[in-house]
Protein backbone atom coordinates (compact mmCIF):
# COMPACT_ATOMS: atom_id res chain seq x y z
CA UNK A 1 0.00 0.00 0.00
CA UNK A 2 1.57 3.31 -1.06
CA UNK A 3 1.67 6.51 1.01
CA UNK A 4 -1.14 8.18 -0.95
CA UNK A 5 -3.50 5.24 -0.42
CA UNK A 6 -2.66 5.07 3.28
CA UNK A 7 -3.33 8.77 3.62
CA UNK A 8 -6.73 8.44 1.89
CA UNK A 9 -7.84 5.52 4.04
CA UNK A 10 -6.74 7.16 7.28
CA UNK A 11 -9.14 10.10 6.74
CA UNK A 12 -11.75 9.01 9.27
CA UNK A 13 -13.71 10.69 12.06
CA UNK A 14 -12.69 7.91 14.47
CA UNK A 15 -11.12 9.50 17.60
CA UNK A 16 -9.71 8.33 20.97
CA UNK A 17 -13.20 8.87 22.42
CA UNK A 18 -14.48 6.23 20.02
CA UNK A 19 -11.74 3.81 21.06
CA UNK A 20 -12.80 4.43 24.67
CA UNK A 21 -16.42 3.53 23.90
CA UNK A 22 -15.31 0.35 22.15
CA UNK A 23 -13.04 -0.73 25.03
CA UNK A 24 -15.73 -0.15 27.68
CA UNK A 25 -18.16 -2.25 25.68
CA UNK A 26 -15.68 -5.09 25.31
CA UNK A 27 -14.95 -5.13 29.05
CA UNK A 28 -18.69 -5.32 29.77
CA UNK A 29 -18.98 -8.34 27.45
CA UNK A 30 -16.27 -10.24 29.28
CA UNK A 31 -17.96 -9.41 32.61
CA UNK A 32 -21.20 -10.94 31.32
CA UNK A 33 -19.32 -14.15 30.49
CA UNK A 34 -17.96 -14.30 34.03
CA UNK A 35 -21.34 -13.64 35.68
CA UNK A 36 -23.15 -16.20 33.49
CA UNK A 37 -20.64 -18.90 34.37
CA UNK A 38 -22.22 -19.62 37.77
CA UNK A 39 -25.50 -20.63 36.10
CA UNK A 40 -23.92 -23.42 34.05
CA UNK A 41 -24.41 -26.75 35.78
CA UNK A 42 -25.57 -29.20 33.11
CA UNK A 43 -24.86 -29.70 29.39
CA UNK A 44 -28.43 -28.50 28.71
CA UNK A 45 -27.59 -25.22 30.51
CA UNK A 46 -24.38 -24.90 28.53
CA UNK A 47 -25.80 -25.69 25.09
CA UNK A 48 -29.49 -24.72 25.29
CA UNK A 49 -29.71 -22.27 28.22
CA UNK A 50 -31.84 -24.73 30.15
CA UNK A 51 -34.52 -24.56 27.40
CA UNK A 52 -36.02 -21.51 29.15
CA UNK A 53 -35.88 -18.73 26.52
CA UNK A 54 -39.06 -16.66 25.96
CA UNK A 55 -40.32 -15.16 22.68
CA UNK A 56 -38.80 -11.66 22.86
CA UNK A 57 -35.44 -12.91 24.09
CA UNK A 58 -35.58 -15.60 21.41
CA UNK A 59 -36.11 -12.95 18.74
CA UNK A 60 -33.22 -10.88 20.14
CA UNK A 61 -30.84 -13.81 20.26
CA UNK A 62 -31.83 -15.18 16.85
CA UNK A 63 -31.27 -11.71 15.40
CA UNK A 64 -28.07 -11.28 17.39
CA UNK A 65 -26.68 -14.49 15.99
CA UNK A 66 -27.77 -14.10 12.40
CA UNK A 67 -27.07 -10.37 12.13
CA UNK A 68 -23.33 -10.58 12.54
CA UNK A 69 -20.66 -8.21 11.37
CA UNK A 70 -19.85 -10.75 8.67
CA UNK A 71 -23.47 -10.37 7.45
CA UNK A 72 -23.15 -6.59 7.40
CA UNK A 73 -19.88 -6.81 5.47
CA UNK A 74 -20.85 -9.37 2.81
CA UNK A 75 -24.23 -7.72 2.35
CA UNK A 76 -22.66 -4.30 1.90
CA UNK A 77 -20.36 -5.89 -0.67
CA UNK A 78 -23.40 -7.24 -2.56
CA UNK A 79 -25.15 -3.86 -2.42
CA UNK A 80 -21.98 -2.11 -3.52
CA UNK A 81 -21.66 -4.37 -6.57
CA UNK A 82 -25.26 -5.20 -7.37
CA UNK A 83 -27.23 -2.09 -6.34
CA UNK A 84 -30.85 -2.33 -5.28
CA UNK A 85 -31.26 -5.60 -7.18
CA UNK A 86 -29.56 -7.24 -4.16
CA UNK A 87 -32.71 -6.44 -2.14
CA UNK A 88 -34.32 -9.60 -3.55
CA UNK A 89 -32.13 -11.66 -1.18
CA UNK A 90 -33.59 -9.80 1.81
CA UNK A 91 -37.14 -10.28 0.55
CA UNK A 92 -36.51 -14.00 -0.02
CA UNK A 93 -35.19 -14.32 3.56
CA UNK A 94 -38.24 -12.50 4.95
CA UNK A 95 -40.80 -14.58 3.05
CA UNK A 96 -39.21 -17.94 3.81
CA UNK A 97 -38.65 -17.20 7.52
CA UNK A 98 -42.23 -15.98 7.96
CA UNK A 99 -43.60 -19.07 6.20
CA UNK A 100 -41.44 -21.38 8.33
CA UNK A 101 -42.79 -19.62 11.44
CA UNK A 102 -46.40 -19.69 10.27
CA UNK A 103 -46.29 -23.34 9.24
CA UNK A 104 -43.76 -24.62 11.78
CA UNK A 105 -42.04 -26.42 8.89
CA UNK A 106 -39.19 -28.54 10.36
CA UNK A 107 -38.65 -26.35 13.46
CA UNK A 108 -41.91 -27.13 15.27
CA UNK A 109 -41.47 -30.90 15.03
CA UNK A 110 -37.81 -30.71 16.01
CA UNK A 111 -38.57 -28.67 19.14
CA UNK A 112 -41.42 -31.05 20.01
CA UNK A 113 -38.95 -33.94 19.98
CA UNK A 114 -36.78 -32.13 22.60
CA UNK A 115 -33.48 -32.92 20.93
CA UNK A 116 -30.39 -30.79 21.67
CA UNK A 117 -28.96 -30.82 18.15
CA UNK A 118 -29.98 -31.83 14.63
CA UNK A 119 -27.66 -34.88 14.55
CA UNK A 120 -29.30 -36.08 17.76
CA UNK A 121 -32.52 -36.19 15.77
CA UNK A 122 -30.70 -38.14 13.05
CA UNK A 123 -29.90 -40.84 15.59
CA UNK A 124 -33.45 -41.10 16.84
CA UNK A 125 -34.82 -41.42 13.33
CA UNK A 126 -32.06 -43.14 11.37
CA UNK A 127 -29.55 -44.58 13.82
CA UNK A 128 -26.13 -43.80 15.23
CA UNK A 129 -24.05 -43.86 12.03
CA UNK A 130 -26.28 -41.17 10.47
CA UNK A 131 -25.79 -39.08 13.59
CA UNK A 132 -22.01 -39.38 13.46
CA UNK A 133 -21.80 -38.70 9.71
CA UNK A 134 -24.30 -35.84 10.07
CA UNK A 135 -22.20 -34.36 12.88
CA UNK A 136 -19.02 -34.62 10.81
CA UNK A 137 -20.67 -33.00 7.74
CA UNK A 138 -22.18 -30.29 9.91
CA UNK A 139 -18.93 -29.47 11.65
CA UNK A 140 -16.90 -29.63 8.41
CA UNK A 141 -19.23 -27.38 6.40
CA UNK A 142 -19.88 -25.07 9.33
CA UNK A 143 -16.28 -24.56 10.36
CA UNK A 144 -15.24 -23.98 6.75
CA UNK A 145 -18.17 -21.57 6.47
CA UNK A 146 -16.99 -19.43 9.37
CA UNK A 147 -13.40 -19.50 8.16
CA UNK A 148 -13.50 -15.94 6.86
CA UNK A 149 -15.61 -14.39 9.64
CA UNK A 150 -12.65 -13.22 11.66
CA UNK A 151 -10.80 -11.67 8.76
CA UNK A 152 -13.80 -9.88 7.27
CA UNK A 153 -14.97 -8.61 10.67
CA UNK A 154 -11.51 -7.29 11.39
CA UNK A 155 -11.49 -5.56 7.99
CA UNK A 156 -14.46 -3.51 9.16
CA UNK A 157 -12.67 -2.30 12.28
CA UNK A 158 -9.48 -1.59 10.37
CA UNK A 159 -11.39 0.29 7.64
CA UNK A 160 -13.67 2.36 9.86
CA UNK A 161 -10.94 3.35 12.32
CA UNK A 162 -8.38 4.28 9.66
CA UNK A 163 -5.91 1.63 10.85
CA UNK A 164 -5.46 0.34 7.31
CA UNK A 165 -2.41 2.53 6.86
CA UNK A 166 -0.53 -0.01 8.94
CA UNK A 167 0.08 -3.33 7.21
CA UNK A 168 0.19 -5.24 10.50
CA UNK A 169 -3.16 -3.88 11.69
CA UNK A 170 -5.37 -6.61 10.23
CA UNK A 171 -3.70 -9.67 11.83
CA UNK A 172 -3.35 -7.69 15.07
CA UNK A 173 -7.06 -6.87 15.23
CA UNK A 174 -7.92 -10.46 14.26
CA UNK A 175 -5.86 -11.85 17.13
CA UNK A 176 -7.27 -9.43 19.74
CA UNK A 177 -10.89 -10.06 18.76
CA UNK A 178 -10.38 -13.81 18.70
CA UNK A 179 -8.89 -13.89 22.21
CA UNK A 180 -11.78 -11.80 23.54
CA UNK A 181 -14.53 -13.91 22.01
CA UNK A 182 -12.86 -17.16 23.09
CA UNK A 183 -12.64 -16.03 26.69
CA UNK A 184 -16.29 -15.43 27.29
CA UNK A 185 -17.64 -18.20 25.05
CA UNK A 186 -15.52 -20.73 26.90
CA UNK A 187 -16.62 -19.33 30.25
CA UNK A 188 -20.34 -18.97 29.87
CA UNK A 189 -21.74 -21.20 27.12
CA UNK A 190 -25.24 -20.57 25.77
CA UNK A 191 -26.42 -18.50 28.75
CA UNK A 192 -23.75 -15.83 28.26
CA UNK A 193 -24.29 -16.09 24.48
CA UNK A 194 -27.98 -15.28 24.90
CA UNK A 195 -27.37 -12.35 27.24
CA UNK A 196 -24.74 -10.80 24.96
CA UNK A 197 -27.02 -11.40 21.97
CA UNK A 198 -29.67 -9.34 23.74
CA UNK A 199 -27.24 -6.50 24.49
CA UNK A 200 -26.07 -6.64 20.91
CA UNK A 201 -29.63 -6.50 19.61
CA UNK A 202 -30.33 -3.29 21.53
CA UNK A 203 -27.06 -1.61 20.55
CA UNK A 204 -27.11 -2.77 16.94
CA UNK A 205 -30.76 -1.87 16.32
CA UNK A 206 -30.04 1.67 17.43
CA UNK A 207 -26.89 1.82 15.29
CA UNK A 208 -28.55 0.43 12.17
CA UNK A 209 -31.42 2.89 12.26
CA UNK A 210 -29.36 5.98 13.12
CA UNK A 211 -26.63 5.30 10.53
CA UNK A 212 -29.22 4.67 7.84
CA UNK A 213 -30.88 7.99 8.66
CA UNK A 214 -27.56 9.86 8.53
CA UNK A 215 -26.64 8.23 5.20
CA UNK A 216 -29.95 9.34 3.67
CA UNK A 217 -29.55 12.89 4.99
CA UNK A 218 -25.95 13.17 3.74
CA UNK A 219 -26.54 11.71 0.27
CA UNK A 220 -30.19 12.58 -0.43
CA UNK A 221 -32.96 9.98 -0.83
CA UNK A 222 -33.66 10.62 -4.52
CA UNK A 223 -29.97 11.11 -5.32
CA UNK A 224 -29.20 7.59 -4.09
CA UNK A 225 -31.70 6.05 -6.50
CA UNK A 226 -30.88 8.31 -9.45
CA UNK A 227 -27.13 7.68 -9.09
CA UNK A 228 -27.63 3.90 -9.14
CA UNK A 229 -29.89 4.26 -12.19
CA UNK A 230 -27.28 6.39 -13.96
CA UNK A 231 -24.32 4.17 -13.07
CA UNK A 232 -25.85 0.67 -13.22
CA UNK A 233 -29.02 1.10 -15.30
CA UNK A 234 -31.81 -1.52 -15.18
CA UNK A 235 -29.53 -4.19 -13.71
CA UNK A 236 -29.09 -2.05 -10.59
CA UNK A 237 -32.76 -2.68 -9.74
CA UNK A 238 -34.00 -5.79 -11.57
CA UNK A 239 -32.45 -9.01 -10.14
CA UNK A 240 -33.77 -11.09 -13.04
CA UNK A 241 -31.67 -9.30 -15.68
CA UNK A 242 -29.23 -11.97 -16.83
CA UNK A 243 -26.37 -9.57 -17.62
CA UNK A 244 -26.54 -8.14 -14.08
CA UNK A 245 -24.96 -9.53 -10.92
CA UNK A 246 -27.78 -12.04 -10.32
CA UNK A 247 -30.31 -13.61 -12.77
CA UNK A 248 -33.26 -16.01 -12.38
CA UNK A 249 -31.19 -19.02 -11.28
CA UNK A 250 -29.53 -16.93 -8.56
CA UNK A 251 -32.92 -15.67 -7.31
CA UNK A 252 -34.20 -19.27 -6.98
CA UNK A 253 -31.00 -20.20 -5.11
CA UNK A 254 -31.56 -17.26 -2.74
CA UNK A 255 -35.09 -18.44 -1.90
CA UNK A 256 -33.72 -21.87 -1.07
CA UNK A 257 -30.96 -20.27 1.02
CA UNK A 258 -33.59 -18.23 2.85
CA UNK A 259 -35.40 -21.44 3.72
CA UNK A 260 -32.38 -23.37 4.97
CA UNK A 261 -30.91 -20.33 6.78
CA UNK A 262 -33.84 -20.32 9.19
CA UNK A 263 -35.12 -23.89 8.96
CA UNK A 264 -31.97 -26.02 8.78
CA UNK A 265 -28.94 -23.90 9.69
CA UNK A 266 -27.86 -25.16 13.12
CA UNK A 267 -27.28 -21.80 14.82
CA UNK A 268 -30.85 -20.79 13.95
CA UNK A 269 -32.15 -24.22 14.94
CA UNK A 270 -30.24 -23.96 18.23
CA UNK A 271 -32.45 -20.98 19.08
CA UNK A 272 -35.57 -22.95 18.20
CA UNK A 273 -34.41 -25.81 20.43
CA UNK A 274 -33.73 -23.37 23.29
CA UNK A 275 -37.30 -22.02 23.23
CA UNK A 276 -39.54 -22.75 26.19
CA UNK A 277 -42.20 -24.46 24.02
CA UNK A 278 -42.92 -25.48 20.39
CA UNK A 279 -45.56 -22.74 20.18
CA UNK A 280 -42.92 -20.15 21.16
CA UNK A 281 -40.76 -21.34 18.27
CA UNK A 282 -43.46 -20.44 15.74
CA UNK A 283 -44.00 -16.97 17.23
CA UNK A 284 -40.24 -16.43 17.45
CA UNK A 285 -39.80 -17.21 13.75
CA UNK A 286 -42.67 -15.03 12.57
CA UNK A 287 -41.30 -12.05 14.52
CA UNK A 288 -37.75 -12.82 13.44
CA UNK A 289 -38.73 -12.69 9.77
CA UNK A 290 -38.52 -8.89 10.12
CA UNK A 291 -34.97 -9.26 11.45
CA UNK A 292 -34.08 -11.63 8.63
CA UNK A 293 -35.27 -8.96 6.19
CA UNK A 294 -33.42 -6.14 7.91
CA UNK A 295 -30.17 -8.02 8.44
CA UNK A 296 -29.72 -7.94 4.67
CA UNK A 297 -31.70 -4.86 3.67
CA UNK A 298 -29.85 -2.24 5.74
CA UNK A 299 -26.31 -3.47 4.96
CA UNK A 300 -27.22 -3.63 1.24
CA UNK A 301 -28.37 -0.06 1.55
CA UNK A 302 -25.11 0.93 3.26
CA UNK A 303 -23.16 -0.71 0.42
CA UNK A 304 -25.29 1.16 -2.11
CA UNK A 305 -24.72 4.41 -0.21
CA UNK A 306 -20.96 3.74 -0.14
CA UNK A 307 -21.07 3.37 -3.93
CA UNK A 308 -23.08 6.58 -4.32
CA UNK A 309 -20.70 8.37 -1.93
CA UNK A 310 -17.68 7.38 -4.05
CA UNK A 311 -19.38 8.46 -7.26
CA UNK A 312 -20.83 11.77 -6.08
CA UNK A 313 -18.76 12.95 -3.09
CA UNK A 314 -15.35 11.29 -3.02
CA UNK A 315 -13.64 11.09 -6.42
CA UNK A 316 -10.32 10.35 -4.68
CA UNK A 317 -11.77 7.19 -3.14
CA UNK A 318 -13.58 6.33 -6.38
CA UNK A 319 -10.25 6.25 -8.16
CA UNK A 320 -8.91 3.95 -5.48
CA UNK A 321 -11.72 1.39 -5.81
CA UNK A 322 -12.22 1.80 -9.59
CA UNK A 323 -8.80 2.71 -11.06
CA UNK A 324 -9.02 4.07 -14.59
CA UNK A 325 -5.68 2.63 -15.69
CA UNK A 326 -5.84 -0.85 -17.24
CA UNK A 327 -4.12 -3.64 -15.34
CA UNK A 328 -4.29 -1.80 -12.03
CA UNK A 329 -6.24 -3.73 -9.42
CA UNK A 330 -8.79 -1.75 -7.40
CA UNK A 331 -8.98 -1.72 -3.61
CA UNK A 332 -10.84 -4.69 -2.07
CA UNK A 333 -14.47 -3.54 -2.18
CA UNK A 334 -15.12 -4.99 1.30
CA UNK A 335 -13.41 -1.85 2.60
CA UNK A 336 -15.84 0.51 0.80
CA UNK A 337 -18.63 0.50 3.41
CA UNK A 338 -16.44 0.91 6.54
CA UNK A 339 -14.41 3.66 4.87
CA UNK A 340 -17.69 5.36 3.91
CA UNK A 341 -18.95 5.18 7.52
CA UNK A 342 -15.63 6.52 8.78
CA UNK A 343 -16.12 9.57 6.58
CA UNK A 344 -19.80 10.41 7.28
CA UNK A 345 -20.37 9.58 10.96
CA UNK A 346 -19.39 12.08 13.67
CA UNK A 347 -16.94 11.24 16.47
CA UNK A 348 -18.68 9.55 19.40
CA UNK A 349 -21.42 8.06 17.27
CA UNK A 350 -18.86 6.21 15.21
CA UNK A 351 -17.56 4.62 18.43
CA UNK A 352 -21.08 3.50 19.37
CA UNK A 353 -21.63 2.07 15.89
CA UNK A 354 -18.29 0.27 15.98
CA UNK A 355 -19.12 -1.13 19.43
CA UNK A 356 -22.44 -2.30 17.96
CA UNK A 357 -20.60 -3.94 15.08
CA UNK A 358 -18.10 -5.60 17.40
CA UNK A 359 -21.07 -6.78 19.44
CA UNK A 360 -22.48 -8.24 16.23
CA UNK A 361 -19.13 -9.83 15.48
CA UNK A 362 -18.82 -11.39 18.91
CA UNK A 363 -22.38 -12.64 19.21
CA UNK A 364 -22.06 -14.44 15.88
CA UNK A 365 -18.69 -15.91 16.77
CA UNK A 366 -19.73 -17.13 20.19
CA UNK A 367 -22.85 -18.82 18.81
CA UNK A 368 -21.00 -20.45 15.93
CA UNK A 369 -18.07 -21.57 18.05
CA UNK A 370 -20.42 -23.03 20.62
CA UNK A 371 -22.55 -24.66 17.95
CA UNK A 372 -19.77 -26.44 16.04
CA UNK A 373 -17.85 -27.48 19.15
CA UNK A 374 -20.95 -28.88 20.86
CA UNK A 375 -21.86 -30.78 17.68
CA UNK A 376 -18.43 -32.44 17.63
CA UNK A 377 -18.74 -33.27 21.33
CA UNK A 378 -22.37 -34.39 21.41
CA UNK A 379 -22.75 -35.90 17.98
CA UNK A 380 -19.37 -37.28 16.98
CA UNK A 381 -17.22 -37.98 20.06
CA UNK A 382 -19.93 -38.87 22.62
CA UNK A 383 -21.78 -41.39 20.40
CA UNK A 384 -18.45 -43.08 19.66
CA UNK A 385 -17.55 -43.29 23.37
CA UNK A 386 -20.99 -44.32 24.62
CA UNK A 387 -21.61 -43.46 28.28
CA UNK A 388 -17.93 -43.06 29.10
CA UNK A 389 -17.97 -39.29 28.50
CA UNK A 390 -19.35 -37.61 31.65
CA UNK A 391 -21.11 -34.22 31.73
CA UNK A 392 -18.04 -32.35 33.09
CA UNK A 393 -15.98 -34.17 30.45
CA UNK A 394 -18.33 -33.03 27.70
CA UNK A 395 -18.24 -29.40 28.84
CA UNK A 396 -14.42 -29.55 29.08
CA UNK A 397 -14.11 -31.08 25.60
CA UNK A 398 -16.51 -28.48 24.15
CA UNK A 399 -14.39 -25.70 25.64
CA UNK A 400 -11.17 -27.18 24.22
CA UNK A 401 -12.79 -27.47 20.78
CA UNK A 402 -13.91 -23.82 20.93
CA UNK A 403 -10.27 -22.80 21.29
CA UNK A 404 -9.10 -25.18 18.53
CA UNK A 405 -11.72 -23.87 16.08
CA UNK A 406 -10.77 -20.30 17.03
CA UNK A 407 -7.15 -20.96 16.13
CA UNK A 408 -8.26 -22.50 12.83
CA UNK A 409 -10.30 -19.43 11.79
CA UNK A 410 -7.33 -17.20 12.54
CA UNK A 411 -5.16 -19.40 10.31
CA UNK A 412 -7.78 -19.73 7.53
CA UNK A 413 -8.45 -15.98 7.46
CA UNK A 414 -4.77 -15.35 6.91
CA UNK A 415 -4.13 -17.98 4.20
CA UNK A 416 -7.37 -18.32 2.13
CA UNK A 417 -7.10 -16.42 -1.12
CA UNK A 418 -10.32 -17.21 -3.04
CA UNK A 419 -11.84 -14.74 -5.53
CA UNK A 420 -15.45 -15.40 -4.50
CA UNK A 421 -17.75 -12.73 -3.10
CA UNK A 422 -17.93 -13.48 0.64
CA UNK A 423 -21.66 -14.22 0.45
CA UNK A 424 -21.16 -16.75 -2.33
CA UNK A 425 -18.26 -18.35 -0.45
CA UNK A 426 -20.50 -18.76 2.57
CA UNK A 427 -23.40 -20.11 0.54
CA UNK A 428 -21.19 -22.75 -1.05
CA UNK A 429 -19.43 -23.86 2.15
CA UNK A 430 -22.73 -23.91 4.01
CA UNK A 431 -24.22 -26.04 1.23
CA UNK A 432 -21.80 -28.85 2.12
CA UNK A 433 -23.94 -29.35 5.20
CA UNK A 434 -27.38 -27.91 4.54
CA UNK A 435 -28.16 -29.54 1.20
CA UNK A 436 -27.89 -33.02 2.71
CA UNK A 437 -29.41 -31.93 6.02
CA UNK A 438 -32.45 -30.47 4.24
CA UNK A 439 -33.11 -33.75 2.46
CA UNK A 440 -32.58 -35.80 5.63
CA UNK A 441 -34.72 -33.57 7.87
CA UNK A 442 -37.59 -33.24 5.43
CA UNK A 443 -37.44 -36.94 4.61
CA UNK A 444 -37.16 -37.95 8.27
CA UNK A 445 -39.87 -35.66 9.58
CA UNK A 446 -42.40 -35.94 6.78
CA UNK A 447 -41.82 -39.24 4.89
CA UNK A 448 -42.33 -42.58 6.64
CA UNK A 449 -40.35 -44.53 4.06
CA UNK A 450 -37.17 -42.48 4.46
CA UNK A 451 -34.37 -44.90 5.38
CA UNK A 452 -30.96 -44.69 7.05
CA UNK A 453 -29.18 -45.62 3.79
CA UNK A 454 -31.03 -42.83 1.99
CA UNK A 455 -30.00 -40.40 4.73
CA UNK A 456 -26.32 -41.42 4.52
CA UNK A 457 -26.29 -41.00 0.73
CA UNK A 458 -28.05 -37.62 0.94
CA UNK A 459 -25.54 -36.33 3.50
CA UNK A 460 -22.57 -37.49 1.41
CA UNK A 461 -23.96 -35.66 -1.65
CA UNK A 462 -23.23 -32.42 0.21
CA UNK A 463 -19.56 -32.78 -0.74
CA UNK A 464 -20.53 -31.90 -4.34
CA UNK A 465 -20.87 -28.31 -3.12
CA UNK A 466 -17.10 -27.85 -2.73
CA UNK A 467 -17.05 -27.56 -6.55
CA UNK A 468 -18.45 -24.07 -6.02
CA UNK A 469 -15.26 -22.76 -4.38
CA UNK A 470 -12.98 -20.80 -6.68
CA UNK A 471 -9.73 -22.57 -5.71
CA UNK A 472 -11.39 -25.95 -6.42
CA UNK A 473 -12.74 -24.67 -9.76
CA UNK A 474 -9.26 -23.43 -10.65
CA UNK A 475 -7.89 -26.88 -9.85
CA UNK A 476 -10.37 -28.58 -12.21
CA UNK A 477 -10.30 -25.66 -14.68
CA UNK A 478 -14.07 -25.19 -14.69
CA UNK A 479 -16.21 -22.12 -14.07
CA UNK A 480 -19.65 -22.65 -12.55
CA UNK A 481 -21.70 -20.12 -10.61
CA UNK A 482 -22.41 -20.72 -6.92
CA UNK A 483 -26.13 -20.92 -7.79
CA UNK A 484 -25.58 -23.68 -10.36
CA UNK A 485 -23.44 -25.73 -7.98
CA UNK A 486 -25.77 -25.12 -5.03
CA UNK A 487 -29.00 -26.03 -6.80
CA UNK A 488 -27.36 -29.08 -8.40
CA UNK A 489 -26.22 -30.26 -4.96
CA UNK A 490 -29.75 -29.84 -3.58
CA UNK A 491 -31.09 -31.92 -6.47
CA UNK A 492 -28.46 -34.63 -5.88
CA UNK A 493 -29.20 -34.84 -2.15
CA UNK A 494 -32.97 -35.07 -2.60
CA UNK A 495 -32.59 -37.70 -5.33
CA UNK A 496 -30.16 -39.69 -3.14
CA UNK A 497 -32.59 -39.56 -0.21
CA UNK A 498 -35.54 -40.78 -2.30
CA UNK A 499 -33.73 -43.38 -4.39
CA UNK A 500 -31.61 -44.65 -1.49
CA UNK A 501 -34.68 -45.04 0.71
CA UNK A 502 -36.66 -46.86 -1.95
CA UNK A 503 -33.78 -49.14 -2.89
CA UNK A 504 -32.58 -49.84 0.67
CA UNK A 505 -35.53 -49.54 3.08
CA UNK A 506 -34.95 -49.95 6.82
CA UNK A 507 -36.07 -53.15 8.46
CA UNK A 508 -39.26 -52.46 10.51
CA UNK A 509 -37.58 -53.03 13.91
CA UNK A 510 -35.00 -50.31 13.16
CA UNK A 511 -37.69 -47.61 12.88
CA UNK A 512 -37.44 -45.49 16.00
CA UNK A 513 -39.81 -42.75 15.02
CA UNK B 1 -44.98 -1.13 -10.73
CA UNK B 2 -41.33 -0.41 -11.46
CA UNK B 3 -38.52 -2.20 -9.65
CA UNK B 4 -37.33 1.13 -8.23
CA UNK B 5 -40.72 1.86 -6.67
CA UNK B 6 -40.95 -1.69 -5.32
CA UNK B 7 -37.59 -1.41 -3.54
CA UNK B 8 -38.53 2.00 -2.12
CA UNK B 9 -41.70 0.53 -0.61
CA UNK B 10 -39.88 -2.56 0.70
CA UNK B 11 -37.21 -0.37 2.30
CA UNK B 12 -39.60 2.04 4.03
CA UNK B 13 -41.90 -0.72 5.33
CA UNK B 14 -38.95 -2.85 6.40
CA UNK B 15 -37.25 -0.06 8.35
CA UNK B 16 -40.51 1.00 10.03
CA UNK B 17 -41.38 -2.58 11.02
CA UNK B 18 -37.90 -3.15 12.40
CA UNK B 19 -38.01 0.06 14.48
CA UNK B 20 -41.26 -1.04 16.11
CA UNK B 21 -40.01 -4.55 16.70
CA UNK B 22 -36.76 -3.26 18.22
CA UNK B 23 -38.69 -1.29 20.86
CA UNK B 24 -40.83 -4.32 21.75
CA UNK B 25 -37.87 -6.74 21.92
CA UNK B 26 -35.83 -4.34 24.05
CA UNK B 27 -38.56 -4.08 26.69
CA UNK B 28 -39.93 -7.63 26.62
CA UNK B 29 -36.47 -9.17 26.22
CA UNK B 30 -35.28 -7.65 29.51
CA UNK B 31 -38.23 -9.28 31.28
CA UNK B 32 -37.44 -12.59 29.58
CA UNK B 33 -33.86 -12.47 30.90
CA UNK B 34 -35.14 -12.13 34.47
CA UNK B 35 -37.47 -15.08 33.91
CA UNK B 36 -34.65 -17.11 32.33
CA UNK B 37 -32.41 -16.84 35.37
CA UNK B 38 -35.31 -17.56 37.69
CA UNK B 39 -36.28 -20.71 35.82
CA UNK B 40 -32.72 -21.99 35.65
CA UNK B 41 -32.23 -21.43 39.37
CA UNK B 42 -35.50 -23.21 40.09
CA UNK B 43 -34.52 -26.17 37.93
CA UNK B 44 -31.18 -26.41 39.73
CA UNK B 45 -32.91 -26.35 43.10
CA UNK B 46 -35.32 -29.08 41.96
CA UNK B 47 -32.34 -31.11 40.77
CA UNK B 48 -30.63 -30.77 44.16
CA UNK B 49 -33.85 -31.68 45.98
Amino acid sequence: MNAETSQLLSQTNFTPLDWGIVVVYLLCSVAVGLVARKFVVSMTDYVSAGRAVGTALGVATLTGTELGLITVMYSAQKGFGGGFAAFHIAVAAFITTFLVGASGFIVYRLRSLEVLTIPEYYERRFGRRTRILGGIMLAFGGILNMGLFLKVGSMFIVGVSGLSESSGALPGVMTCLLILVLVYTVLGGMISVIITDYIQFVLLSFSLLVVTGIAIVKLGWENIFSTILAEMGEKGFNPLVSEGAFGTEYVIWMFFLGLVACGVWPTAIARALSADSPATVKKQYMWSSVSFLIRFLIPYFWGICAFVFLVTKAPDLHALFFPAAEGVEGMNNLYAMPVFLGRILPAGLIGLVTAGMIAAFMSTHDSYLLCWSSVITQDVVAPMMGERLSTPGRIRLTRILIVVIGIYILYWGLVYDGRDDIWDYMAVTGAIYFTGAFAVLVGGLYWKRASSTGSILALLCGFVAVLGLSPVQSLFQVEWSSATVGLSTVGCSLAAMVLGSLAFPDRPKEGTR
Amino acid sequence: MSWMLLWKIVFVIGISGFALMAVWVTIAGAKDIKRLFKRIEESHEEGEA
